[in-house]
């Protein structure tokens, strides 16, 4: 043991030169005569006298050098807790390790839990009563842990104090070292409301908290004590929903069953606590996992509970909600809000509480129909998932329809055409019969809002339409309920408030505008998706998909100006036959469109300029093996047309002079693979990196050895910091 | 009203999802009751070894780092040597497949890795070369060891942890349940894999590239 005990200057000294010198540390060289490689291992306590009867702490201090880790209760995806194995006298007995909570150990794609540096491990000691003071006591202990860099060696150490006994306890100079690790063990918090969920896949942690103490849990950690019930390594977004926080949880794939509790520690980031003194930092959690959160709103709730695409789907959420809610400012919906609500109110004679009853079936007649539009959303989806859907944004016959539809709808809005006057009046007659019939009327015109409201609801229909055909299910249906609880949140709060009705402005031109207004920004979702459909297919498809576009706008200038009132039955047949097969001749120019084949240079024009400073070679396996046999560091840019971070990185690092002068400098071969229509080779050399998605920056240094894979969002000194460190030979 | 604000969070809306959801795409993996993707690899002999070929009979898969104190465990008791003599005898290939990256712990080239092969008298019928760490992603391996059994008809029977007892200390294994046995067992036995996933536990796989 003497000739490790260095000082920590000295050890962190020779690490720095062994880490400068690039010698990789010899495991087997050190663990053979070394129990303890790495670290080492001391039994602290915080009373130097013990007390007959009277607990107290003992502590195994571990010290670590720089860079190597032991692990937590839990290791995460690898790794072993550390142990000690007592011998102590009889009579005494030692409870378990109060385990301070951990930090993560990120490697590749697996995430473990554990300590660097330093860690203190307390165990309550309770001597017996029968033991005469003026002795002395020894406690021994083998101390195992595993401790790991990039390698892991198991370490163990026999460790052991003696204390002396007296009347009363006497505190020891180490008592200062155990009440530091004190601070450090997860405690419960009063006020904090602790509650569990779970949905396909994820479990949320909701964590309410108390009034006077709202901390921001933005990057809050849940570190699960249990093994096999979270997957360690994604990510746990938090959301915020009033003074409840919802964490996201993915379940392990390891997971024979799904957990019916979750126990662990919440560590809040950095700066906050769970406590207004400032004091705790990890809050410990045990909790039945339930599927109802009472007293949390659903919206946000469920707005947490789909994991799998990180941050995204609960804005997408927000989104759809705050949608739904817009759509109540419509001139198809708005109007008939104040006639439901007396409805409602007549109907009740005033009593607040059938009112009530009344508002929330109509919440729930809204989401039912919903969910309806959504189910059969799911089963077209269903029918195209054979043919690998998923993909949809390669398939340029997919983007040019969405630009027909997100033309139209502008088209729709500016008042161009009218879609469903008629669904509009049948429904206002439906509504006015229905009033009557109670519980069921109240429900029924719920489903009738929705039916009423489609005309309107058409266009933000559209848009989630075209998202929800890109999500999962989970995620499709979440949207589709997320839109009818916005759609649904006034109503329903009106009918708790009715009084609130005075409040709400009156019905007029306003409205007419804000919908006209609304045409713009689905003009310029159809202007992205041409330039996307663009890149997929070139100038041939881009002219016929605009024709395509033009048919559309013909089709609704013919409905606008013959509309069907004020023609005689032959002329409606004929200019509705017109209007149809302008409509199909429009969707048949964008898959005629689509069907055009990039051609093969049309990616790069500038690639035929053999000086360009931007050149790209374009992507193929032997490509790459080429390079990288010439001995020449190789960067690949997975990219994408459809993909805005891949752009936007593009645009604002890679293709910069700071950027390309540093790649000239060190003769790096550029390839790009685009991914914009479906290509195999590519798709299967990103799953050779394990990603599934653009964008992905792959660097092979010159000097054969692995490559290094760079951050999704780029910036210039990473770009510029991972070619400084490639070997300079080359 | 806010009305532009809204606006562009709606536009905002559809533009961000259009835009992510391809993301999101999930990559060919290993799932337990689905076909074990197919993979080439070669082996400390240089020759190629894909799953295909050996339709018709059980594959156990064992990611190895012989570096590893919990492959040590494996290989220190003889556990895993016994383990692969039982089953190669009954005709079940096994396939060691090594994908730490060149210079990490565990990876050693293939004339090396014959020497240490013999050195821990292996019984695996042979010793995959797997430096890019290719086939260890596609199959979500994450430590050493990680065990998968595959069946006859290219399903993947079993995926992980080699028993229950996540230690490295040999006298565990005595006591402990062997899942790989286990899903053998029921297996050839013509029942359903009970357990058919474990949490795999060990050190981690050193691949290439570890961001």
């Amino acid at each position: 043991m003497v000739p490790r005990r260095l000082s920590m200057s000295m050890l962190f000294a020779a690490l720095m030169l062994l880490g400068a010198a690039g010698v990789p540390v010899d495991a087997d060289a050190q663990s053979s005569d070394d129990p303890s490689p790495h670290s080492e291992a001391a039994l602290v306590s915080d009373v130097s006298a013990i007390a007959p009867g009277e607990p107290f702490t003992v502590a195994l201090r571990l010290r670590m050098e720089k860079g190597w880790h032991s692990y937590w209760k839990n290791p995460g995806d690898s790794g072993e807790p550390t142990s000690v194995d007592w011998a102590v006298p009889e009579g005494f007995a030692v409870g378990d390790i109060q385990w301070p909570y951990p930090h993560r150990v990120p490697f590749g794609p697996m995430t473990s839990y554990g300590y660097s540096d330093e860690v203190v491990l307390p165990f309550t000691v309770t001597p017996p009563e029968t033991l005469a003071p003026g002795s002395r006591v020894t406690l021994k202990g083998e101390a195992n842990w595993l401790i790991c860099a990039d390698i892991c060696l198991p370490a163990k150490a026999d460790v052991q104090t003696t204390l002396s006994v007296a009347e009363a306890p006497r505190p020891s100079p180490e008592a200062s070292v155990i009440a530091k690790a004190e601070s450090k063990q997860p405690r419960s918090v009063d006020g904090w409301t602790v509650q569990a969920a779970r949905s396909s896949g994820s479990y949320t942690l909701a964590l309410t908290s108390p009034a006077g103490h709202e901390p921001s849990l933005k990057g809050a950690y849940f570190f699960p004590a249990q093994e096999e019930v979270l997957d360690h390594a994604a990510p746990q977004p938090v959301s915020r929903a009033d003074d409840t926080h919802l964490i996201t949880l993915q379940q392990s794939s390891y997971a024979e069953e799904p957990s019916d509790s979750l126990r662990g520690v919440v560590v809040a980031p950095d700066g906050e606590t769970w406590d207004a003194a400032g004091e705790v930092r990890a809050l410990r959690v045990n909790v039945p996992v339930d599927s109802t959160l009472s007293g949390i709103d659903v919206a946000s709730m469920t707005a947490a509970s789909t994991g799998g695409n990180g941050l995204s789907l609960p804005w997408a959420l927000a989104f759809a909600f705050a949608g739904g809610l817009l759509l109540n400012l419509m001139p198809c919906v708005f109007p008939v809000i104040s006639v439901k609500i007396l409805g409602f109110a007549e109907q009740a004679e005033e009593e607040e509480r059938t009112i009530r009853t009344h508002g929330t079936l109509f919440g729930v007649g809204v989401l039912v129909s919903m969910w309806v539009l959504a189910g059969i959303l799911l089963a077209v989806r269903a029918a195209g998932s054979q043919v690998g859907w998923g993909f949809q944004l390669q398939s340029p016959t997919f983007i040019a329809l969405m630009a027909l539809l997100f033309f139209g709808i502008g088209l729709n809005l500016l008042g161009l055409f009218e879609v469903g006057t008629r669904l509009m009046s049948w429904g206002g007659r439906l509504q006015t019969q229905t009033s009557s019939d109670g519980r069921l009327g109240a429900f029924l015109t719920g489903v009738l809002a929705t039916v009423v409201a489609t005309p309107c609801t058409a266009p933000f229909m559209g848009a989630a339409l075209g998202v929800a055909l890109t999500l999962s299910t989970t995620g499709a249906l979440l949207i589709f309920t997320s839109l009818g609880v916005g759609m649904a949140a006034p109503y329903v709060g009106l009918s708790m408030a009715p009084r609130l009705l005075k409040a709400l402005p009156k019905p007029g031109a306003w409205m007419e505008s804000l919908k006209q207004f609304f045409a713009f920004p689905m003009f310029a979702t159809a202007i992205w998706l041409v330039w996307v459909f663009g890149q997929q297919t070139g100038n041939g498809g881009v002219a016929l998909l605009l024709f395509g576009l033009l048919l559309l706008g013909m089709a609704g200038w013919v409905v606008h100006r013959w509309s069907a009132s004020t023609l005689s039955q032959p002329l409606t047949v004929v200019t509705r036959g017109l209007v149809t097969l302008m409509v199909v001749g429009a969707v048949a120019a964008g898959v005629i469109g689509a069907g055009y084949d990039r051609p093969a240079t049309a990616s790069s024009s500038d690639s035929s300029s053999a000086a360009s400073s931007e050149q790209w070679t374009p992507f193929s396996p032997q490509t790459v093996q080429e390079f990288r046999a010439e001995g020449r560091p190789v960067f690949v840019d997975f990219t994408a047309a459809w993909c805005l971070t891949c752009q936007v990185n593009e645009r604002t690092v890679l293709n910069t002079d700071a950027v390309q002068s540093a790649f000239r400098k060190r003769n790096v071969a550029l390839v790009k693979a685009d991914w914009t229509n479906r290509d195999p080779q590519i798709t299967k050399a990103l799953e050779s990196h394990g990603r599934s998605g653009v964008p992905v920056y792959v660097l092979y240094p010159g000097d054969g050895s692995g490559p290094t894979l760079l951050p999704e969002v780029l910036t210039q000194d990473i770009v510029l910091n991972a070619l400084e460190k490639l070997p300079s030979s080359s | 009203m806010n009305t532009f604000c809204r606006t562009s969070l709606t536009f905002a809306f559809a533009l961000l999802l259009l835009t992510v959801a391809p993301l999101t795409v999930s990559a060919q993996k290993a799932e337990v009751g689905e076909q074990a993707p197919n993979f080439t690899l070669p082996d400390t002999e240089g020759e190629k070894h894909s799953l295909a070929q050996y339709e018709g009979k059980y594959v156990v898969l064992e990611w190895l780092n012989f570096g590893c104190p919990f492959v040590g465990k494996h290989y220190g008791s003889g556990n895993m040597q016994k383990l692969q003599e039982t089953y190669t005898d009954k005709g079940v290939v096994w396939l060691s497949i090594v994908s730490s990256a060149e210079g990490k712990q565990g990876y050693y080239p293939p004339k090396e890795m014959k020497a240490q092969k013999k050195k821990h008298n292996g019984n695996m019928t042979a010793i995959l070369m797997d430096p890019a760490g290719e086939v260890g992603r596609t199959y979500g391996a994450k430590v050493t060891p990680h065990m998968y059994v595959i069946s006859p008809e290219g399903e993947l029977l079993y995926k992980g942890g080699i028993d229950d007892k996540p230690t490295t200390d040999e006298a565990d294994i005595k006591g402990a349940k062997n899942y790989v046995r286990n899903a053998l067992n029921q297996a050839m036995n013509g029942k359903e894999v009970d357990p058919n996933t474990a949490q795999p536990y060990g050190c981690t796989v050193k691949y290439a590239s570890s961001m």
